[in-house]
């Protein structure tokens, strides 16, 4: 099996099927096209979005629907053309695009979720794009954990 | 702020290169349309944010807060 250098897992075996292609990269990292999707079963729900070209950029992430269960999707035309996927319609969460949360490390104490920007991943052909909404039902800022929680 | 009233197929200029003009309006949505040298940067407020977003979001987290939202959100 290929392996990887990661940022939180040191080098990893991973499987072709778990890189996803992002055709635009992520904004503020357009060159980075191709991330592996890490979901380790003892951290669970959590997500990692590792990329495949720095070893040193990996991104936090959370199934939207664990941060917002009824989260209703918005994606433009153009992100539904990147993912090869029918425009007329929003996908499915779950059956037919899996969708991530990217978390932000805590400002104020507190760790948030762009629920203003969720990373969909078709899950037939491991297309992704970070679906920017044109309106602002979500924020960008969404609180999700208290880290000194931990601590008490 | 400097506010400015326009209608449908009006302009606003900004310095001698940038012309914004009001294509349509429909609702509570403008359509505009910006013309501007290729060295000035437009986009959408969301995509800059989201741009800033993604930068601190490349940061690092520490295993404390890992454990934080594991725990929180652990089935």
């Amino acid at each position: 099996m290929p392996q990887v250098l990661t940022k939180y897992f040191g080098s990893l075996e991973y499987l072709e099927d778990d890189v996803v292609q992002f055709p635009s990269g992520l904004p503020a990292f357009e060159e980075e096209l191709e991330f592996l999707v890490i979901e380790p079963a003892a951290k669970a729900p959590l997500a990692f979005l590792q990329s495949m070209r720095q070893p040193g950029l990996c991104f936090l992430a959370l199934p939207i629907l664990a941060v917002a269960p009824d989260y209703a999707l918005a994606m433009t035309l153009e992100d539904l053309e990147a993912l090869h996927m029918d425009t007329g319609r929003q996908p499915e969460i779950g059956r037919e695009v899996d969708c991530l949360a990217v978390i932000a490390p805590p400002q104020d104490g507190l760790l948030t979720a762009n629920l203003l920007a969720p990373v969909v991943i078709n899950r037939s052909n491991r297309f992704g794009v970070q679906a920017i909404r044109l309106d602002s039902t979500y924020s960008h800022q969404h609180p999700v954990a208290k880290p000194e929680d931990v601590c008490s | 702020m400097l506010v400015i009233r326009r209608r449908s197929g009006e302009v606003v200029l900004i310095g001698r290169d940038v012309q914004i003009e009001v294509l349509e309006v429909t609702g509570t949505q403008v359509k505009l349309g910006i013309t501007a040298p290729k060295e000035v940067l437009i986009m959408r407020e969301e995509v800059h944010i989201t741009r800033q977003q993604n930068a601190a979001a490349s940061g690092e987290i520490s295993t404390l807060e890992l454990a934080s939202l594991a725990r929180q959100f652990c089935k």
